[in-house]
């Protein structure tokens, strides 16, 4: 028996509509400004997207312990819920204007953010959990521990790559960071903000 | 745990990206091209942008000197233009260029920052002297017209005119005709309702004497439209007796 019709249907399907609900409130945001002739908003809404992603990191630093105390349950629903609003803002803020290659380095960093932490929240956690259940289901048939690893090695391998693609969570947020910073840095030493 | 060798990529990766941002500045950081003639400009991003404060009109004034705006280059060579569009920038009040000028291409999402050109900008004297930059169309009504253009033009735009000739006469019916019919010679300051066969001189004068009007020098000052709408005198009639 192979979980991986399930793995798609209850882990894939969830994590790829996660990442289309971003998009999709994007687009409607950005429709919305341009049908009341307000785009000039969306120039500014990098700002408290920005904001919103840095307030996100409170679960990153309980995790880490470098924060002592807060409810790392509630801080790990604020990070993906204030992380996912920051990100349409910026998302808007970017619009689809392909000019200065820096912000848009930063915007796709900030994008395979969103998904690494999506594959976090969606697939990896439940795909361990399935694998798991399959296992221990197989054993349970009386099938032998060399079978089952054979069985099941297409899933192992997948989890393995998902747990893989999970450890890039931190060190592409550092690159969004840095990026996002640069970003920033041209815009105050070039912009005129009368 | 990350392993040593992603940290070290990403390292190498971002001080590349870093780099690039000094070497390329305008393909990294610039919102678009600019325009064709400060083309050998853009990737020299200090030439216009002051640190900390944007672009800044110091920095275009020195190669643009306010003076020869809209008269020669910057290259001292005199613009040939047409007359329509004569030199204005010497008679502005402010000297900010940021407040209609952008020299990257202008994409909606900057478009309600750009203030576009209004006469409230201008020195009052000039405000006031329109033909400094306008000059009167060349058709029977303007020609010679000695009433200030403000008398029908407004400062928000050329057209449409606010001129209402029914406050003068009502231009219906046969009346409805070419303005030389009345205004001879181009001159709408004057005007004669003897330009047309229906009404002759001798023939109009002898009705009014019969009804013993004598004063009909001035025919609106009764006579507002064809159906003798009243002027001052009622019924479109006055009597001199």
């Amino acid at each position: 028996m192979s979980a991986k019709p399930e793995l798609i249907l209850r882990e894939v399907i969830p994590f790829v509509l996660g990442l289309a609900a971003l998009l999709l409130a994007t687009l409607l945001t950005d429709a919305l400004l341009h049908l009341v002739d307000a785009v000039w908003i969306g120039r500014y809404l990098g700002i408290p997207g920005v904001l919103l992603i840095l307030a996100s990191f409170g679960h990153s630093l309980r995790k880490r312990g470098i924060l002592k105390s807060g409810n790392p349950v509630l801080l790990l629903r604020l990070h993906e819920g204030l992380a996912w609003t920051g990100s349409l803002l910026v998302l808007v803020h970017a619009g689809i204007h392909f000019n200065a290659v820096l912000a848009w380095l930063a915007v796709v960093a900030m994008l395979i953010n969103i998904a690494s932490g999506l594959t976090g929240k969606y697939l990896l956690r439940r795909a361990q959990t399935r694998l798991k259940a399959a296992r221990t289901e197989l054993k349970a048939e009386g099938v032998s521990d060399l079978e089952v690893s054979a069985r099941l090695h297409n899933d192992s391998l997948t989890v393995d790559v998902m747990r893989t693609w999970r450890k890039v969570h931190l060190p592409i947020a550092l690159v969004f960071g840095i990026l996002a910073l640069a970003h920033i840095s041209a815009i105050f030493v070039l912009w005129g903000w009368k | 745990m990350t392993p040593r060798w992603v940290w070290l990529s990403i390292g190498v990766g971002l001080a590349a990206i870093i780099a690039l941002i000094f070497v390329f500045p305008h393909q990294m950081v610039s919102p678009g091209d600019l325009k064709p003639a400060h083309a050998a400009l853009q990737q020299n991003c200090l030439a216009c942008h002051a640190p900390l404060a944007g672009a800044s009109t110091e920095r275009c004034v020195a190669c643009h000197t306010v003076a020869d705006i809209g008269r020669r280059t910057t290259l001292g060579e005199l613009i040939k233009r047409p007359v329509a569009r004569p030199p204005f920038h010497q008679t502005l009040i402010l000297q900010d260029c940021m407040a209609c000028h952008t020299d990257h291409p202008r994409p909606r999402l900057t478009r309600n920052l750009v203030r576009s050109f209004d006469h409230a900008l201008l020195k009052p004297q000039a405000r006031a002297a329109c033909s400094t930059c306008h000059s009167a169309p060349r058709t029977d009504f303007h020609r010679g017209a000695p009433l200030p253009c403000s008398q029908c033009h407004s400062v928000q735009a050329w057209k449409p005119a606010t001129f209402d000739h029914s406050r003068y006469f009502a231009l219906s019916g046969p009346h409805d005709a070419s303005c030389s019919t009345c205004h001879v010679g181009g001159n709408t300051r004057a005007f004669t309702c003897y330009g047309c066969h229906a009404h002759q001189q001798g023939q109009i004068e002898a009705e009014h004497r019969e009804e013993g009007i004598r004063n009909i020098q001035n025919c609106v000052r009764c006579h507002r439209s064809a159906d003798g709408e009243r002027g001052e005198g009622g019924q479109g009639r006055e009597r001199d007796d």
